[in-house]
């Protein structure tokens, strides 16, 4: 357990952007060895790597393939799109993949390409993600001048063309079928599922639908073979992953983790701790919208099962770290406000309830609630859970009714006292952007870097 | 068609067999269980699940399921908050959640009484609420258009109308902005929402937010009375309701006919209403006094003199139908020309060939149909308005649709539907170019729809005839749908017709005894109104002043549909009862017909006497040889400088449509739609102003592109295009 490199593997020692540096350390072999094989024997092997969705939800990514008609059996197109979308607040994972390791992240994109038997690739890309963009862009254009992606790729008479798309900076374009929505020029609004992507995706024809990190992992399965692979990690979370470090924590940063190493590890070991002497007080462990753990719960380790026995998920393996400066009201309202913020508006339960979560919250960190309405917080998160048209609702209601439920002394005394015990003092520092500078993003007050 | 596989599904332990894949809203109902819905709407396509309201719980999954996106398959254990308390709890969710930034304003808002969300409200949602916040608001209200105005505080965002705007229209102007709580519906760009189907999203929202400015504030549910009738305006014949309060039309709503208009109207027939209270309205008996002009004069003697001018003309007689009557009004009219005046000779809007009966089809088979092929100059849409929401309907279906005319997906000349027919017909090498692929097409399809989109003097017959060789020659199942001019074109030819035998066509020239101008629509015909010219009486019943009135000696005050009884039998041949839904100023053109009758010695009823109606059915087709129409109809034209034109009346024009001034916005924008090639050549941008001049008259219109429209054409809508021969040059207007 601990820190263990394969897709970050020499990244840290050579330029992998450069396409030669990357084949000098054995890049697109994996995709050789690949086009040589079955499209069903690549398939087994992811098959049996067991390696499950870095996106969010944790889908093993072998079965997702495993749903799609094979090409002979559709009279459509297939596509392979991938969610380079990352918005999780918290999460900052796949910008450095793309960054960093861009040709590992192409490769995966075709082998899995090849595995569908896709001839079409789509990647939409964070708006965002500017300097991500340009660097996958480049290395696209390396690879298909070496002939890895295009009409035919390293002759296997098998072509893949990969479009890059931008997005235009909305939280929900990462949820699948309102990424499909926004690819395809509609307004970014999930769709009602069934059908699911595998049968009816982009342009109604069979899509698989992976994350960056996902498609980035391929080529190692590849290399080393499916079982081999699974059995880094735990069981049932084979592999490894590589986890955002961010919040009150000596040292944030990415770190790529055996699956299975626990929050301890990963905060004190790797991370330095906490800073200025402060005190743990809660960690959230996969982005914003996960409930949230308390201190006593540090020794959890980070893989899925153990994270679901916690009550929580893995998510976008988005650590953030809380000490004990942070008000849990302040930190629910900011949280709300991102998710009333992103609330697409197409079903009822999310586009009002988020928006009356805020409401609610702002009243009681006010200290202006009274007893029933923490009561009807509770309730409304309830009434959103399950209900919505896609996960973006719950997202937002199970963070916040982990909040309550696990530092309800602290929602309590707000009521009690009539105001917030911490006073004015911006306790969310380090730990999730302030709202007004989010509001001053959006007023174009503060400069958004361009390039030429 | 084989029957549909049948499934075992249960909802709320009712085990029920269903067709597969059948919904599951439906299914419920059809065991008496409602499943309650906002968003949900069949006719809109695919369901989209976005208000929640109709959570319910299906066994093995652990989350609520939106039933309206659920279809049956075997198996399948649906329960609704009737016997699921989850299913219960989550409905009860959403009504609140729906209701959180509701106004409640429904005392003064229109839709109260009416309104599916106060009626869901009441049947299944909480009676107070625990929201203590203040509720969203917004500027109110926002006149999307001259018609519609929107509240937005009251939508509930279940997107009906911008779906209705998206892929039933295809108009694309209705938009949802912005996101989440803040997300409204908008037109996009700000701009007004004109399109020919506006209307419907008013009856589609199931809240008050989209509100029509013509009945806005104008009557409660409860003190107005809905008469079901159909719609005169086209030959589409859409059934409706038209509201009434106090004795006046306050509204016009669409009665779903599921084979004819599928519920939907254009802005028209929704609309148009007004003009039946408009004040320049005729109300009394006008009678030409030399000199003086008109004076009013009673009833009983402007009949006296109608009698004696058309008694004078001694059997020299002209009747102007405008294809507007009800049938039993043309049989009267048809009685008095042909018995009592000996009078042969009339001016019919349309015919109708016997034959075509052979191809009847309600006009939902058109989105049956594997190939659909519009020929004719006359867009479609501004014709019969619904066809082409049947038309798109059935391209979504995946059906072909191909247009052939100036502007059509094959951009033939115009004025060569005849030809084009023919060409079609006889098929093989010596179709043209440029309709081979469409010959072949139509050949290899199983199920066609032919819909003819212009006048024809024969009755049909083209369209008839290739119908006929793609049944005989190529074993298709085909239906043909000619476009009458007229609402009731096609009931009052054959009206016509049935009251007697001879069919003299008006004389081209010389002087005429009497001319007899049945309605508004006659009046404004260039034909009529030189027949005026030259007739020595003239008996006009009309609505509304125009230019033949004033050549009438008497003037009998006319009626609306809206104001009649009677039959309409529409472009598919269906005969339709119209109702009267307020009473007229006066007597109406029966009681007219039949006083005069009396004073010329014919015994006619008064009123819509049952059995007048069949007179509309046409006589059987049998002896009818589709082998003989003539496709050389006005061809040749072409000839000469400049450019050729092409006119169309547009859907918004008429003496109606001109007394409604929400509807002023929707009149045809005064545009000359130009060629894209012909547009380079003169060095003309589109949105510029050009100059179109033909023989004398010139006019300054504003240049619209159409990358489509067959170059050396130019499409003027009639209003614009007043006084222009059939070539106008078009240049740069100085600057």
């Amino acid at each position: 357990m601990g820190l263990r490199a394969l897709l970050l593997e020499h990244a840290d020692a050579r330029d992998l952007t450069q396409l030669a540096e990357y084949e000098a350390v054995g890049g697109y072999a994996s995709l050789r060895k690949a086009l040589g094989m079955e499209r069903q024997a690549v398939l087994d092997e992811l098959l049996a790597a067991n390696v499950r969705g870095r996106g969010g939800a944790g889908f093993p990514m072998g079965r997702k393939a495993s749903f799609l008609p094979k090409p002979d059996e559709t009279t459509k197109p297939i596509y392979l799109v991938v969610n380079a979308d990352e918005s999780e607040p918290g999460t900052f994972k796949d910008r450095e993949l793309m960054l960093r390791v861009p040709h590992t992240f192409v490769e995966g994109i075709v082998i899995a390409g090849y595995t569908i038997g896709a001839s079409q690739a789509f990647v939409y890309v964070r708006g965002e993600y500017l300097t991500e963009y340009e660097v996958l862009v480049a290395a696209l254009e390396e690879a298909r001048e070496a002939g890895y992606v295009g009409p035919d790729v390293l002759g296997s008479g098998w072509g893949l063309t990969i479009v890059v798309h931008r997005g235009a900076g909305a939280y929900i374009c990462g949820e699948e079928t309102g990424l499909l929505e926004s690819l395809e020029g509609s307004r970014g609004q999930p769709r009602t599922k069934p059908p699911f992507p595998a049968v009816s995706g982009l342009y109604a024809s069979p899509t698989l639908i992976n994350n960056v990190e996902t498609l980035a992992t391929v080529p190692k399965i590849v290399e080393m073979g499916g079982e081999a692979y699974a059995r880094i990690g735990v069981e049932n979370s084979a592999g490894t992953r590589v986890f955002s470090l961010s919040g009150n924590v000596v040292r944030g940063g990415n770190y790529e983790l055996e699956l299975g190493t626990t929050l301890r590890e990963l905060i004190y070991d790797i991370g330095g701790g906490i800073p200025d002497g402060r005190e743990l007080k809660a960690i959230i462990p996969g982005g914003s919208s996960v409930p949230i753990l308390t201190a006593a719960e540090v020794d959890t380790p980070l893989d899925f099962d153990a994270m679901a026995e916690a009550g929580t998920m893995l998510g976008s393996g988005a650590v953030i770290v809380i000490d004990d400066r942070c008000c849990t009201v302040q930190l629910g309202l900011r949280v709300a406000q991102f998710y009333m913020h992103e609330s697409c508006g197409k079903c009822t339960p999310c586009r009002e309830g988020t928006r009356w979560m805020v409401q609610l919250l702002r009243k009681i960190e006010d200290g202006e609630a009274t007893q029933g309405e923490l009561d009807v917080l509770l309730d409304v998160c309830d009434r959103i859970l399950g209900n919505c048209l896609c996960p973006l609702g719950d997202a937002a209601a199970m963070p916040i009714a982990s909040y309550v439920a696990k530092f309800r002394d602290e929602h309590q005394r707000h009521i009690d006292e009539g105001g917030c015990p911490f006073g004015g003092e911006s306790s969310l520092d380090g730990v999730v952007a302030p709202v007004d500078q989010h509001h001053a993003h959006m007023r174009g007050q503060i400069e958004v870097p361009t390039h030429a | 068609m084989s029957a549909p596989e049948l499934v075992t599904v249960t909802v709320d332990d009712q085990e029920l067999q269903v067709p597969k894949g059948q919904g599951m809203v439906e299914t419920a109902l059809a065991a008496g269980i409602e499943i309650p819905v906002f968003c949900y709407e069949p006719r809109l396509g695919p369901p989209v699940g976005a208000c929640r309201m109709c959570l319910c719980e299906v066994e093995g999954l652990p989350k609520l399921q939106a039933a309206c996106t659920l279809t049956a398959q075997d198996g399948l254990v649906l329960r609704t908050a009737r016997t699921s308390e989850k299913a219960a709890e989550g409905q009860d969710a959403i009504l609140e959640f729906i209701l959180l930034n509701h106004p409640l304003d429904c005392p003064d808002c229109d839709k109260g009484g009416e309104c599916p969300l106060q009626d869901l409200t009441f049947r299944f949602g909480p009676g107070s609420t625990r929201m203590q916040f203040p509720k969203r608001t917004f500027d109110k209200p926002i006149p999307i258009s001259p018609l519609i105005a929107l509240d937005r505080e009251r939508c509930i965002l279940c997107y009906r109308c911008t779906r209705f705007s998206e892929t039933v229209a295809e108009d694309g102007q209705l938009v949802a902005v912005n996101r989440g709580a803040q997300s409204v519906i908008a037109t996009f760009q700000d701009e007004p929402y004109r399109a020919h189907f506006s209307g419907n999203v008013l009856e589609l929202c199931p809240v008050g937010a989209l509100t029509s400015t013509t009945y806005r504030f104008r009557a409660r549910p409860w003190e107005i009375q809905n008469v079901p009738t159909v719609c005169g305006l086209c030959p589409v014949g859409c059934n409706v309701w038209a509201t009434t309060r106090e004795g006046k039309v306050a509204r016009i709503l669409s009665r779903n006919h599921p084979d004819v208009h599928e519920g939907w109207l254009c802005d028209k027939g929704r609309f148009a209403h007004e003009h039946v209270r408009a004040p320049d309205r005729i109300r009394t008996p006008l009678l030409r006094v030399r000199r003086r002009g008109f004076e009013e004069v009673s009833e009983d003697d402007a009949l006296d003199a109608a009698a004696e001018g058309l008694r004078a003309a001694e059997g020299s007689v002209v009747v102007a139908f405008s294809g507007a009557e009800t049938v039993e009004q043309a049989a009267a009219l048809a009685r008095v020309a042909r018995k009592a005046l000996g009078s042969h000779s009339a001016l019919l809007p349309d015919d109708w060939d016997p034959g075509l009966d052979a191809f009847r089809a309600p006009l939902s088979a058109i989105r049956d149909a594997e190939v659909c092929l519009v020929v004719g100059d006359d867009p479609v849409v501004e014709r019969a308005p619904i066809v082409d929401l049947w038309l798109r309907s059935a391209r979504r279906a995946g059906s072909e649709v191909v247009t052939l005319n100036p502007g059509g997906s094959v951009p033939v000349a115009p004025g060569t539907a005849a030809q084009v027919c023919a060409s079609l017909r006889e098929g093989g090498k010596r179709v043209p170019k440029e309709l081979r692929a469409t010959s072949e097409r139509l050949r290899e399809a199983k199920r066609v729809a032919l819909v003819w989109s212009q006048d024809d003097e024969t009755g049909g017959r083209h369209v008839g005839a290739l119908a006929n060789e793609l049944h005989e020659g190529g074993g298709a199942d085909v239906a043909v749908y000619v476009l009458p001019r007229a609402p009731n074109g096609r009931g009052v030819a054959a009206a016509w017709h049935a009251a007697g035998e001879g069919d003299a066509k008006p004389a081209e020239e010389g002087e005429i005894g009497a001319l007899v101008v049945s309605g508004d629509e006659a009046a404004s015909d260039p034909r009529v109104r030189e027949l005026a010219g030259r007739a020595r009486f003239v008996l006009t019943t009309a609505m509304f002043q125009s230019e033949v009135t004033a050549w009438s000696h008497v003037v009998l005050p006319g009626t609306s549909y809206l104001e009649r009884d009677g039959t309409f039998v529409n472009l598919e041949g269906r005969p339709q009862r119209v109702r009267r839904a307020v009473a007229p100023p006066g007597p109406d053109e029966l009681e007219w017909l039949s006083r005069l009758g009396e004073r010329l010695g014919l015994d006619i009823a008064p009123w819509a006497a049952p059995g007048t109606a069949e007179q509309a059915e046409l006589p059987p087709a049998d002896e009818f040889a589709w082998s003989q129409p003539d496709p050389q109809v006005s061809a040749g034209k072409s000839a000469g400088p400049g450019l050729e034109l092409v006119r169309f009346r547009p859907l918004f024009s008429g003496a109606a449509v001109e007394r409604v001034p929400q509807l002023a916005f929707q009149r045809p924008a005064p545009e000359v739609e130009l060629a894209w090639d012909d547009a380079q050549t003169r060095g003309i941008a589109a949105g510029e102003t050009v100059a179109v001049s033909s023989n004398g008259t010139s006019r300054e219109l504003r240049a619209r592109l159409n990358r489509r429209l067959r170059t050396g054409v130019v499409r003027i809508a009639d209003e614009h295009a007043e006084g222009f021969e059939d070539r106008v040059q078009v240049a740069k207007a100085d600057a």
